[in-house]
């Protein structure tokens, strides 16, 4: 689950020429360690929605890669991924 | 010591009093601004309006194919001409706003905006239409702005104004982290913020507050009512406003919810025809859009009231996608991303978006040549604005069509 967030996050900071990273910690801030803007974030949201069918920003933004994990987990119990 | 402008993204500070003797020491004049430094632009202008010269603002991320479709040219050192001795002279701040407050009627600032039909087209203010909602009083003299805005565009130049002319502070919010944005409104204690949905939208969830705030300013799209409670809970003492602004015509109306009202000395100066809301041209920058007696904006508005007149926007008319602020013209994109070898056609839309409001998508019909995603979105990076690139592209076998055979958008 969790390698398969880094390689959502890898795609989503390719596109914008940023430098990928190789492992994420629950704890590391979206903006703030894993340099996500404005944009990453938008795109983020829709990527994660297309394979997890959650929008995960839909009541606010979150902060850290662990809030995201909550979202998805508490969306039905389970990793509901799509396909 | 006074500040003019604080920038940490260029770790750059000015004061009122190091900004009026670099003023002195300006020898030259180039009608063309392109530069990301904020102290750049907002000086660019402070020069020009001394010498009444026109000022041509561009974006600093434009491409050079950008540049040469808008203004001809992507050189612009050749149209540097040397300041006569003495022009740029003032004393101190009180004279210098003085005189900026009694700018010439001779000059403008153009800047460029999205066209509804293709390339982006041209706007050109005077001195009067660029500043007729700027707020000049006592009560505004001690304010400081968070500035949250592209400095080119004209929501970032409505700030600049409002702030320059009333002798305000100035520090830089846009492109910095909500960390960094908390951090700068507490260090400088900022009073005031006008800015996208989407800036305010990025502050949340917070869990400071912010006493300095006196008024928070957004534009667009409303706020629902849980992020209206976050951040009632982070400013607890602004008020929220929100503004209705087109580069056009500048800010034409403000309300304290998504229900606006029109000043009775204007009312006169708008029309609604088919839902859609007209604006009088004596209220418009010169453009380059053929108005003839009334500019249609292509927003579609409901009303309230009839007398006195009270409305609220629904939708927009024509095709122009907000993302995050920016107006973003898909025919635009479309015509760039055709020109890619290997694209036989093309189709860019939105997709209604958490973070930015909306979310520009394309879809790509391929000939029979492969081409990579990476190639292409380096292509677009090279030719179009960073937020006008799509960030969903997909590869698809045909683009789905309307009965009338048009490429189909929504």
């Amino acid at each position: 689950m969790e390698q398969r967030l880094l390689e959502i996050f890898n795609t989503v900071l390719q596109n914008r020429g940023k430098e990928t990273r190789t492992k994420i910690s629950l704890k590391s801030n979206l903006r703030d360690d894993i340099g996500f803007d404005s944009l990453d974030l938008a795109e983020l949201t829709v990527r994660i929605e297309a394979e997890y069918d959650i929008d995960i920003f839909e009541n606010g933004i979150v902060s850290t890669v662990g809030e995201i994990m909550d979202k998805l987990k508490t969306n039905n119990g389970t990793f509901s991924k799509r396909h | 010591m006074e500040l003019f402008l604080r920038d940490i993204k260029d770790n750059t500070r000015f004061e009122w009093k190091e900004l009026i003797s670099d003023l002195k020491g300006t020898i030259d004049y180039n009608p063309y601004c392109k530069t990301d430094s904020y102290y750049g632009v907002f000086k660019h202008i402070i020069v020009s309006m001394m010498l009444g010269k026109e000022l041509i603002l561009l974006d600093s991320d434009f491409s050079n194919d950008e540049l040469l479709k808008l203004t001809g040219y992507s050189q612009y050192a050749s149209f540097t001409e040397p300041i006569p001795e003495g022009l740029l002279n003032v004393n101190d701040k009180t004279d210098l706003i003085e005189k900026l407050r009694n700018t010439s009627i001779d000059w403008k600032v153009t800047l460029f905006t999205s066209g509804t039909s293709g390339i982006p087209k041209k706007v050109t203010h005077n001195f009067n239409s660029i500043t007729r909602f700027v707020k000049i009083s006592e009560r505004n003299a001690k304010d400081i702005w968070g500035f949250a805005y592209n400095p080119t565009h004209m929501a970032g130049l409505q700030v600049f104004f409002q702030a320059l002319l009333n002798g305000n502070s100035i520090i830089r919010l846009f492109g910095l982290s909500p960390t960094e944005i908390r951090r700068e409104i507490k260090a400088n204690v900022i009073t005031h913020i006008s800015a996208t949905p989407t800036f305010y939208r990025l502050l949340l969830p917070c869990e400071d507050t912010f006493h300095s705030i006196l008024r928070i300013t957004s534009g667009g799209e409303k706020f629902n009512e849980r992020t209206m409670m976050q951040l009632t809970g982070i400013f607890p003492n602004a008020k929220i406003t929100n503004v209705y602004a087109s580069t056009e015509a500048g800010t034409l109306f403000a309300s304290d919810n998504d229900i606006f009202s029109i000043k009775t000395e204007y009312e006169h100066l708008i029309r609604i025809e088919n839902n859609e809301l007209l604006i009088h041209n004596s209220l418009m920058g010169l453009s380059d859009l053929n108005i003839s007696d009334w500019y249609y904006t292509g927003d579609l508005i409901e009303i309230i009231n009839e007398k006195p007149l009270t409305f609220r926007f629904i939708s927009r008319k024509n095709e122009m996608i907000n993302t995050g602020g920016y107006k973003v013209n898909p025919h635009e994109v479309e015509e760039i991303v055709l020109t890619f070898s290997g694209i036989k056609n093309a189709r860019v839309y939105s997709k209604s978006n958490s973070v930015l409001g909306n979310i520009i998508c394309c879809d790509i019909v391929c000939d029979e040549n492969l081409i990579s995603e990476a190639s292409f979105r380096s292509f677009l990076q090279s030719k179009i604005q960073e937020y006008k690139i799509p960030r969903i592209i997909r590869f698809v076998d045909e683009l789905s069509t309307t009965r009338t055979g048009k490429v189909k958008r929504d």
